[in-house]
Formats: structure tokens, C-alpha cells, sequence
């Protein structure tokens, strides 16, 4: 127990201070070195649609943000700041939904998010690795070999550009799915059945494009993970043992195959959350993509900084959990 | 949705429907012709009454309005209100009413007095309603809460004819529905009320705007892009527009132009800033913006709502005659008919939708602008001492002369495609210049930290003929040099011992002296002259109706109030708008 | 060279696809230089023109011929991705045979920073930089900073190549005969990990064209260089989808798909063809 601490469990979460350390401070240099002054920003915001401000309001507007901006004293010091008020949970107000804070509008956003990037990378994760394991197990099977071809032709197009195609086709020329959106307007979202349904049918474009993108990948490394195996001993001994086909694929080749796929899906995670982003921002799905494109628009920097350390936090997160959770999987880690 | 009673602060202000529906101000100036007329007095019961230097205002407020809880609204709300933001650090307005008001009076329960702590003739601009203005809050909520700054002030009481009945935690929508007592609010002496239930909703992107009104989904989107109006024009014959035909737009009194820093080396000289107007093809940049579907002007006003009768039609004559020197000899640079040319190559792909009628062109697309004539502009930038090197331009000295252009990002297309056709044509005249889209440009033209942009600083009240509105912030009193955060709109920093006496004579007399509109006027003759910034054209929101529905929708030939649904004055439309008979 | 690219034309029908498209893409690159018109200037022909014989791709509401601006478009997605790939890679090498040679505390150090890059959400970072970087954001600059983004997964590839070449007799015998570290790294590594650093490199440049397409969508990158991205950007900017102009959301992609999927299956070829083992870097796709 004492060597798994000492060899697993401490390097994990150095690493995990590491990322969140390298990602913090990472967003808070970046804004520092733009040209462009936020609490100026703010204030052009409210003069630029005709305001009957007269120079003397906006100069004591000017004062009173530079306060709640936290931008008073050395660069040192708003750094120990910053570190403050994230360790506070307080990311500021939203400059273009001022006063409300930006971490109560990610935490609305958020759900969406989650709600549909979790299960297309369950989904996307499962398929391909089982569909990767059989088509290496079946070489001859051609609906496979046609999966394959599909999941290498689109992995490596962007996610945008899936996005995109699918909602034009299927949204647009031939519209059989919502072109926009989470759910219709007019509706509150609720756990009646009725809204499930039509939250599932919102969902099943944005879903295919994550799912689209991300399968092949996992279906080529299992392939070829699965491939080494079944060339190994204790494959042939089983075969020649008698044992059901199935039964071996399952318990012999997938389970050894699963654990370094495990590891991919901890490493791909920041990859397939931006690619969720820009999915978002195509579909108009209500969550963090369609968060930040506002933000963009409407200049909220406060906002923009929020996502970022939100999705660097929550990223690191997941994989740190990942980590942990890995040992229950792998007798190696918990016996060495 | 938040509190925002205090002033124009946050973006769902005013796509909520908040300040459409349920908050309410002393006055309305109309952006176009309005009901009964530009001014309309809400809340107030008659127009401000100065006393004779303008250090006292008098507000007389209107009887029988009550807020939507069954609380009846007084000068009470009015002093409150004022009286808070005064006191308040925080509140917008603040700076303004700490600034000018030294105390208030409230002789009776329908009346308060402003003691002003210097002559102020326009005080009043505050009160009154042209997108946004201080609306009134109730004092019977507000008294009851800690810290009014925080406070949400959710579910909003309503002073306007309808209350907010749900919404969508993610601001997807908001439903709005009439009040019973909708009589008792101060837009029912103007009309029955008949939209039962309003929503505003946020539809995403130009392109699922367009998709949803034509599945008849929504009755009134904007913020579309020209090509999605032609769309519309074409599959979509229920829409309506504010013109019947192309352009369609409704021009809100806002000003697109060229924005220069009159500080830069070389832009400070008026050949120069004459050089890069004469070099601009703006037929090209109408077709390239709104795909010729724009309203331009020659002159520093927008052309929209009574502007043209108030200043474009007056000064016409003026402007066929009006010279400039170039090259030593006087050289007229108007060009009647830069409209016409716009239509006509409009007409090339879009057709029969273009007006061919030479007077509903004027009235739509606008009359003349400055000729494209780069052999002028090659002189003219000679005059001024510049050299041409290898073919681009530089400053007198050899050094280099480049003139980035600013312009707004992906959030406003048709001013983001109008800057790229404007470099286009610079560059093609040897000036070294880029386009630089920004998101958010006006922080750096406070600071004066750009060359030129392609923005507005110039906005009207669109009815009233009065230009104290923008002007006030040029008087050179306010000047500050590039470098330092300008504090009004006069980011181009330009200074003109004529145009002080114009503003400080504005600032003397009354708000509705006739003699106004000859100072603007004058203005108008200065700017041109100037050229400080060149003007371009109206700022045109395809705001589109659907009569599928609804009807009694404003447009040129009823043009009661501005549909574009984000303004204030867009409560006029609840009165004119009806549900069609079945 | 020739006889390694007979074998694949032969043996491998990825690479027949990968050799058929990236030849378009080549020929589309060299068209750019003799195109009749100037891809800085609209209103050159007449506007929302259809697919023809005359106009391949149609044009644009902008005046453009799309087919020959899409040359433009297509040189310059490439140029930014070889960009990004050179810059990547020189911090990809230097991190990865110094950690990978060196060990010890200086490889936890390295490769503790390198797989936080790894799993640091790259787009919210890039937004940020690009929302901040935006009046001075043109091709380079975007390389650059890409560049600065795009090497860890590769530095952690090569350096767990050096960790196994490490144990290969020859690295030994050179240490017992006095040659030093960096002449060892640089002698008798690098020829092993340049084949890597190859096919690490075509990854790479799919990755940065991507991401490229994703910043210029949300207006991020310089808008008036023609790019696969850019091409889409003012496509949307003009609400081409709804105004019926669909060749002009079309071109962009399907030329986006062949330059995409030919780099991709040479990726893919090539990596097999260069060491069967090296699979690994097939698991996760950037």
C-alpha cells in the first residue's frame, strides 16, 4: 500500500496540481500582455449604443470597475489575487450579463455539456473498441470493414466541418432533426418523459458528430492492440483449448486490450471537449461552445477567462478521477 | 434577467423585452415620425419647463399609471429613483446625477424639481427614451432592499402594459403577458392594447432567424444579413419590411463612417482625409456591405427618419456646388448620382426587386455621395506633400504612411464587409492598409490608439432634429490627446474653433428653438469642409415581419415608430399592431 | 526514394487514395500561381454565380471565382500547417531526446510539463490568445503560436524511442568510448527518430490546417488571408447557406475533405510502412 502512494497515487496528483498550476497561470499571463484595458472595454460596451453618459459619469464608472476588476496593484500581487479569488469560487461578473457572476453562468451551461459529451464519449469509446476488437477478431466481416472505412474517413476532418455537414443535410435539405438548439422554445426543461424525448431528439445530431468524429480512432488502436494479442500464446492455447469465440474475445483479448485504450481516453479528453465547444457553437446547443462564441461577440472577456480556468479545472479533473479509478482495472498498479 | 433599472447596462436589457415591455421613462423621442408626433410625453404629463438660465428643470407627472402589483405610481418613484442613483456609487447614472444635480424638490405628489448645478438646456436628455434613457423605479420594491446594486429584480414590477409570466433559466426566451389593467399605463391613451401574450427569444444565428420566419415561426426578427432579406424577399411573401421593396432596411439613426485619428501624421491634414474619401467607391462598398440594400449619405447626419428633411433636402444644392482645391483649381467632389449607380448595379442580380423610380431611389437608397476619382485623390495627397514611393504612399519625410482600418468582427457582418471592401479600395490607391477586425473596437478609439476605423460616433435622436445629442462631447473643452481615454464620442479627436461656437451656441438656447436646425446645419457645411470623418451610411437593420399573424406592423408609409424589436420605442408597436381577422 | 514510392503505390491502397488527392491538392497549389485573378479583390466577375464550366467551384457574393480563390486558400492552409509543423518539431525533438536522454529528475520535470500540454483543453487557451491577439493575428503568428501548442504528444513519442534505443548496445559502447551526450543524441538518436519526426509531422500539419478552420469560424484569425477557414468564415458572414448560395459552404468543404483525408491516409501508410510498432501513436488522434 505504502509503495502504490509513494509510486502511484503522489506522482498522480503532483501531475494534477502541475496541469491546473501551468493552466492558471497560463490564463492569467495571457491577458496581460493584450493591448486592450477590460475595465475600457466595459465601458465602451455601454457607450457605444447611443447612452446619454456625459464624461464626468463615465469617469466615475471607470474607477469603481477598476476596484471590482481586481486590476489595482503590481502585476505580484494581482497574481496572489487571482489565486484568491479562484480559490474562492469568484471568477467576477459577467461584463455583458453584468452583475451576474460568471461561475453561476457556466454552472447553467455546464449540464448541457456534460449532458451530451459524456454519453458520445461513452458511446464513441464502447463502439470503437468493440467494434475495433471484432474486426480484428473477424477480418473477413464486411459491415466492419465498411464501419472502418467510415470511421477513418471522417476522423480526420474537423469537428466543425462534421458539424456542419450533418446539421446542412439533416437539419436544413432534408429536415428529419431540429436545426437549432436544446429544446423547443416555449418548453422548461424538466425529468418528464415528454421532455427526455424531445431533449434526445435535439441531442442526436450534436451527439453523432462527437461520436462520428471520435469512434475511429478507438476502433484503429484497438484493432491493432487487439491484433498483437491474438498473435500472442495464450490466444492459440485458448482456441485450441476449445473455448467459445466469444468468450475468448471478450475475457482474453478486449480485457487485456482495454487498459492502454483506458489511458487514451484520459489523454484525448481536452480534445474531445473542444471539439464539443465548436460543436456547440454549429448547433446552438446551449452549453459551454455557445457560451463562449456569446462572450466573443459581446466582448466578455471576464466570461472568456472564466471558461477557460473552468474547462482546464474540470478537464485536469476528469483525468486525475480517471487515474484514480485506473488501479481498479489494472491489478498491476495495485500489487507492484 | 437582472436589475436593471438603473440604466442601459447589460445585454438582456433590451433583448428580454424589459425595457420594451415593462419599464417606462418621463419622455420618447421618436426615432422616426412617431404616433402623435417625434415627442411623446410618457410618465411626464408635459414636456420639461426650464426655468430662464436652464438651472432648474420641472417635471409634471402623469395621474392614474399604476404599477403592475396595484401600487399607483407619483413623483414618489420619480424622487426615489433619482434620488438613489444619485447616492449610489455603483448605479449607472450615478456620475451623471452627482455631477449635475445639486438637490431635488417634490412640491406635490405629481411634481419634481431639479436643481441643476450649472446651466444645463438638455438635462432632460436623460429622461427621455431615444434606445434607452433612466427608466423610472418602484420605490415601494427598491426601499425594501439591502443593496439595491445586487439586488434582482426578478420578477420585474411592471409600469408598462404587460408582465413577465416565465422565462427560460437559459435565456432562450421570455414570455410576456398583457396586464389586465393594461388602461392604467401610459401607452393606452394612445390605443387598445391587443397582443394577448409577447415573447422574445433568442433564435441564434442570421441564418436560423430567416429559416424559422419563414416556416412562420416568429412574427418579427432582426440583425439578419442582406442575403437573408433577399431570401425572405423571395420565399417569403408574408414578411414586410420597413421599405416595401429593396433595401427593405429600416435605417436606424446611427452613422456608419470612416472613422480617421486627425492626430496621425498625415491624417491630421484635411487633403489627406479628402484624398481617401475621393478613393472610396462606394457603390462597390454598398454592394460588398448590404449588397446595395443601404441608405448612404454625404453628409455627417444619418439619413434616416426626418433627417433627410431636415438636412440632406435643405443642404442638396449647397453640396452640387460645393468645391474643394485640388491641385490649385476649385474642383467639385459631390456626385448626384451615387444612388442611382447603386441601384442600378443592384439591379444586375437581384432584378425587378430594385426601385427604377428615380424619387423612391432617393427616398430609399439615398441620394448623392462623394465622386470615386482617384486621379483627384492622387493630387490631393500631392497638395498635402505626400510621396508616392514604389507606389504606396508616405509621409512627406519618406517615412511610411499606413492606415490599418478597424473594423467590427464576425458580431456585425454587413460593417465587417464593408471595411474590407473600403481597404480594398485604399489599397488599390497605393495606401498601405489592412483590415482589422475587432470585436471590440471602441476601447481602442477611445484610447486613440488606431489610425482609422470603419465605426459610428455619430448618432441622432433620428425625430428631433437636435444634434446637442452627439455634439455635446466635441466642444474641444473635452478633447483629450491620443494616448489617453477620450471620455465622448469625439474619438477621432477632432478640434475646430467653429464648431465650439456652434455647440456652445447650441447649448444656449432651447431644446426646440428653430434655430437649431440652422446650426446643424452650419455643422453639416463645417464637417464636409473638414472632413474629419467621412460618412457613409445609415446603419441598416433588416428587422422583418411576418403578417401571417399580425398586421399594422410601422414602415415608410406609417412610420409611427422604429420596428427593430431591441428598441425602447418598439412599446408604440403594441398599440398599432392587431391580430389578424381570421 | 522512388522505389519506397513504388512499393506503397503498389502494395497499399491508402497511399493510391492519399497519392490521388494530395496530387489535387498540389495541382490546386500550383494553379494559385498562375490564377487570373487577384485573390485580394472582389467584384471581379459577377457575383452568386452557380457551378459552370466557366466558374468550377461558382462564385462568391463577393464577386470572387471560388475555384481559384480556393487555390489561394489551399497554399495558405498548408503553408500555416508546415509552419506549425517545423516550429512544433523543433521543440518536440529538443524536449523529447533531452528527456529521453538525460533521465532523472530533468525527464519527471519535462514530461510533467509536457503531458500537462497534453491534457490542457488546447481551444479555450487558443480563444483567449486569439480574442486578445486579434489586430495583429495573420499566418505566421498563428504558426507560431500553434507551433508553441502542438508538440507534446509527439516529444513523449520520441522520447520513449530514445528511452528504447538507450538500451541498444551501440549508445553503450559509444558512452564507454568517451563521446559526449549531445554528439550521441544527435549521431546516433536522431537517424532512429527521424522517421518518426516525419510521420509525427503530417499528424501535425492536419491538426494545425483544423485548427485554423476552427479559430477563423469563430473570426479569431486574419480574416482577409484566404484559408480553408476563412473561406467558410466569409461564407457565413454572407448567410450563404440560406441565400441559396450552397457552392460556397460546399467547395470550401469538400476541398477541406481531400487535402484532410489525403494527409491522413499518408499518416497512416507511412507510419506503417516505417515501423509497425510504432501503433501507439494511432490510439489517440490529436
Amino acid at each position: 500500500m505504502r509503495r502504490f502512494v509513494l509510486r502511484y497515487l503522489i506522482p498522480r496528483i503532483t501531475q494534477y496540481l502541475t496541469i491546473i498550476f501551468v493552466g492558471v497561470t497560463v490564463t492569467f499571463v495571457i491577458p496581460r500582455l493584450s493591448p486592450t484595458d477590460p475595465v475600457e472595454a466595459q465601458i465602451s460596451t455601454i457607450t457605444a449604443r447611443g447612452s446619454t453618459l456625459d464624461p464626468q459619469s463615465i469617469e466615475s464608472m471607470r474607477v469603481a470597475l477598476t476596484e471590482l476588476y481586481g486590476l489595482s496593484g503590481s502585476p505580484v500581487e494581482q497574481y496572489f489575487a487571482f489565486w484568491g479569488r479562484l480559490l474562492r469560487g469568484d471568477l467576477g461578473p459577467s461584463l455583458s450579463n453584468f452583475p451576474t457572476p460568471v461561475s453561476e453562468l457556466i454552472g447553467q451551461a455546464l449540464p448541457y455539456t456534460l449532458g451530451l459529451l459524456v454519453p458520445a464519449l461513452i458511446i464513441s469509446w464502447t463502439m470503437g473498441n468493440l467494434l475495433g476488437a471484432m474486426s480484428s477478431y473477424y477480418p473477413k466481416n464486411r459491415p466492419l470493414n465498411a464501419i472502418e472505412v467510415l470511421g477513418q474517413v471522417v476522423r480526420p476532418i474537423p469537428y466543425y466541418i462534421v458539424a456542419l455537414v450533418l446539421l446542412v443535410v439533416f437539419g436544413y435539405f432534408v429536415p428529419i432533426f431540429p436545426f437549432s438548439g436544446a429544446y423547443p422554445i416555449g418548453t422548461h426543461p424538466n425529468w418528464s418523459i415528454e421532455f427526455i424525448l424531445t431533449y434526445i431528439y435535439h441531442a442526436v445530431l450534436p451527439a453523432a458528430t462527437l461520436v462520428l468524429v471520435g469512434f475511429g480512432g478507438w476502433f484503429v488502436g484497438m484493432k491493432s492492440l487487439t491484433s498483437n494479442i491474438i498473435s500472442e500464446d495464450y490466444v492459440e492455447f485458448a482456441e485450441t483449448a476449445g473455448l467459445k469465440k466469444n468468450k475468448i474475445l471478450f475475457s482474453y483479448i478486449i480485457r487485456t486490450a482495454l487498459l492502454p485504450q483506458l489511458t487514451g481516453l484520459a489523454m484525448t479528453l481536452g480534445t474531445v471537449f473542444s471539439g464539443a465547444l465548436i460543436m456547440e457553437v454549429v448547433f446552438g446547443y446551449p452549453g459551454l461552445g455557445s457560451l463562449t462564441i456569446r462572450a466573443i461577440y459581446s466582448n466578455d472577456y471576464s466570461m472568456i477567462m472564466g471558461i477557460t480556468i473552468y474547462s482546464i479545472i474540470g478537464v485536469a479533473t476528469a483525468v486525475f478521477l480517471m487515474d484514480l479509478l485506473y488501479p481498479l482495472f489494472d491489478p498491476r498498479v495495485r500489487y507492484q | 434577467m437582472t436589475s436593471t433599472a438603473g440604466g442601459a447596462a447589460t445585454a438582456a436589457f433590451w433583448i428580454c423585452g424589459l425595457q420594451q415591455l415593462a419599464l417606462d421613462a418621463l419622455w420618447y423621442i421618436d426615432p422616426d415620425a412617431g404616433i402623435d408626433g417625434v415627442w411623446d410625453n410618457a410618465l411626464a404629463s408635459e414636456p420639461p419647463i426650464y426655468n430662464d438660465d436652464f438651472t432648474q428643470m420641472t417635471v409634471k407627472l402623469r395621474e392614474g399609471i399604476y404599477w403592475s402589483d396595484g401600487v399607483e405610481f407619483t413623483a414618489d418613484d420619480l424622487y426615489y429613483t433619482v434620488d438613489l442613483l444619485k447616492n449610489t456609487p455603483g448605479m449607472s447614472n450615478h456620475g451623471l446625477f452627482d455631477g449635475s444635480i445639486d438637490h431635488l424638490e417634490q412640491p406635490d405628489r405629481n411634481t419634481v424639481v431639479f436643481y441643476l448645478k450649472a446651466p444645463n438646456s438638455r438635462f432632460h436628455a436623460a429622461f427621455t427614451v431615444r434606445w434607452g434613457a433612466q427608466y423610472i423605479m418602484p420605490k415601494h420594491i427598491f426601499e425594501q432592499v439591502e443593496d439595491p446594486v445586487a439586488f434582482k429584480y426578478n420578477p420585474p414590477v411592471s409600469l408598462g402594459a404587460y408582465t413577465l409570466r416565465d422565462f427560460d433559466p437559459n435565456g432562450k426566451w421570455y414570455l410576456w403577458e398583457r396586464r389586465e389593467d393594461w388602461q392604467r399605463t401610459s401607452v393606452a391613451r394612445l390605443g387598445e392594447v391587443s397582443v394577448k401574450y409577447v415573447m422574445y427569444i433568442d433564435p441564434g444565428p442570421s441564418d436560423k432567424r430567416v429559416i424559422a420566419q419563414i416556416a412562420h415561426e416568429l412574427d418579427v426578427i432582426h440583425d439578419i444579413t442582406p442575403e437573408g432579406r433577399i431570401t425572405l424577399a423571395r420565399e417569403s411573401p408574408s414578411s414586410v419590411g420597413w421599405f416595401p421593396s429593396f433595401p427593405w432596411a429600416h435605417p436606424d439613426p446611427t452613422l456608419p463612417a470612416i472613422i480617421y485619428n486627425n492626430e496621425r501624421p498625415g491624417l491630421d491634414k484635411k487633403e489627406v482625409r479628402w484624398a481617401l474619401t475621393l478613393a472610396i467607391d462606394i457603390a462597390q462598398v454598398a454592394l460588398a456591405s448590404y449588397k446595395g440594400a443601404a441608405t448612404i449619405s454625404a453628409i455627417h447626419v444619418p439619413p434616416t427618419g426626418m433627417y433627410p428633411q431636415y438636412y440632406h433636402e435643405p443642404l442638396e444644392p449647397w453640396l452640387n456646388d460645393f468645391t474643394i482645391q485640388v491641385g490649385g483649381q476649385d474642383y467639385k467632389p459631390y456626385d448626384p448620382t451615387a444612388a442611382q449607380r447603386i441601384a442600378d448595379l443592384a439591379r444586375e442580380s437581384l432584378g425587378d426587386l430594385v426601385p427604377t423610380d428615380p424619387d423612391t431611389i432617393k427616398q430609399y437608397i439615398g441620394a448623392g455621395w462623394w465622386k470615386y476619382d482617384l486621379d483627384a485623390a492622387e493630387q490631393l495627397m500631392l497638395d498635402a506633400g505626400m510621396q508616392k514611393i514604389d507606389g504606396k504612399w508616405a509621409l512627406p519625410d519618406g517615412s511610411p504612411f499606413s492606415v490599418p482600418l478597424m473594423s467590427l468582427g464576425e458580431s456585425n457582418p454587413t460593417m465587417n464587409r464593408a471595411a474590407a471592401m473600403v481597404v480594398e479600395n485604399w489599397a488599390a490607391f497605393g495606401i498601405d492598409t489592412t483590415l482589422d477586425a475587432q470585436a471590440n473596437l471602441w476601447p481602442i478609439m477611445d484610447a486613440g490608439e488606431y489610425a482609422a476605423a470603419l465605426a459610428w460616433t455619430i448618432e441622432t435622436w433620428g425625430g428631433h432634429p437636435d444634434l446637442f445629442f452627439f455634439l455635446n462631447s466635441w466642444h474641444s473643452r473635452f478633447y483629450v490627446p491620443s494616448g489617453q481615454p477620450d471620455m465622448g464620442s469625439n474619438s477621432m479627436r477632432w478640434q475646430n474653433a467653429d464648431l465650439d461656437r456652434i455647440i456652445d451656441t447650441m447649448q444656449r438656447i432651447s431644446f426646440d428653438d428653430p434655430q437649431g436646425i440652422e446650426l446643424g446645419q452650419e455643422y453639416c457645411k463645417l464637417a464636409v469642409q473638414e472632413m474629419p470623418i467621412t460618412p457613409l451610411m445609415a446603419y441598416n437593420v433588416f428587422t422583418t415581419m411576418d403578417t401571417t399573424y399580425f398586421t399594422g406592423y410601422p414602415s415608410i408609409d406609417d412610420p409611427y415608430t422604429n420596428p427593430v424589436p431591441n428598441w425602447g420605442n418598439t412599446k408604440y408597436m403594441f398599440v398599432k399592431v392587431k391580430p389578424r381577422e381570421a | 526514394m522512388l522505389k519506397v514510392l513504388r512499393d506503397l503505390l503498389k502494395y497499399d491502397d491508402r497511399f493510391r487514395i492519399a497519392f490521388v488527392f494530395l496530387t489535387a491538392v498540389v495541382v490546386m497549389i500550383l494553379l494559385s500561381f498562375v490564377s487570373p485573378y487577384d485573390p485580394c479583390k472582389s467584384f471581379v466577375v459577377p457575383w452568386d454565380l452557380p457551378p459552370s464550366r466557366e466558374h468550377l467551384f461558382g462564385t462568391t457574393s463577393r464577386g470572387q471565382d471560388l475555384f481559384w480563390w480556393l487555390t489561394y486558400a489551399v497554399r495558405n492552409s498548408l503553408f500555416l500547417g508546415v509552419m506549425t509543423a517545423i516550429i512544433s518539431r523543433v521543440i518536440a525533438v529538443l524536449v523529447g531526446l533531452t528527456a529521453g536522454y538525460r533521465g532523472g529528475w530533468l525527464d519527471r520535470v519535462l514530461m510533467s510539463i509536457n503531458d500537462s500540454f497534453v491534457i490542457l483543453p488546447l481551444l479555450p487557451i487558443l480563444i483567449l490568445l486569439g480574442f486578445l491577439l486579434r489586430s495583429r493575428m495573420n499566418l505566421f503568428y498563428l504558426a507560431v503560436i500553434l507551433g508553441l501548442f502542438g508538440w507534446p504528444f509527439d516529444a513523449r513519442l520520441i522520447r520513449s524511442q530514445v528511452l528504447s534505443l538507450k538500451e541498444r548496445s551501440f549508445t553503450r559502447t559509444a558512452v564507454y568510448s568517451g563521446t559526449s551526450g549531445f554528439w550521441i543524441t544527435i549521431n546516433e538518436h536522431l537517424p532512429f527518430v527521424l522517421p518518426i519526426v516525419f510521420a509525427t509531422t503530417i499528424n501535425n500539419i492536419l491538426w494545425s490546417i483544423g485548427m485554423e478552420v476552427t479559430l477563423s469560424i469563430l473570426g479569431l484569425s486574419d480574416l482577409t488571408t484566404p484559408t480553408i477557414g476563412t473561406a467558410l468564415f466569409w461564407a457565413n458572414q454572407h448567410g450563404a447557406l440560406v441565400a441559396g448560395v450552397w457552392w460556397w459552404i460546399a467547395a470550401p468543404t469538400l476541398v477541406a475533405i481531400i487535402l484532410f483525408l489525403g494527409l491522413y491516409l499518408l499518416f497512416m501508410s507511412i507510419n506503417e510502412y516505417i515501423d509497425p510498432r510504432t501503433r501507439l501513436r494511432l490510439i489517440g488522434g490529436e
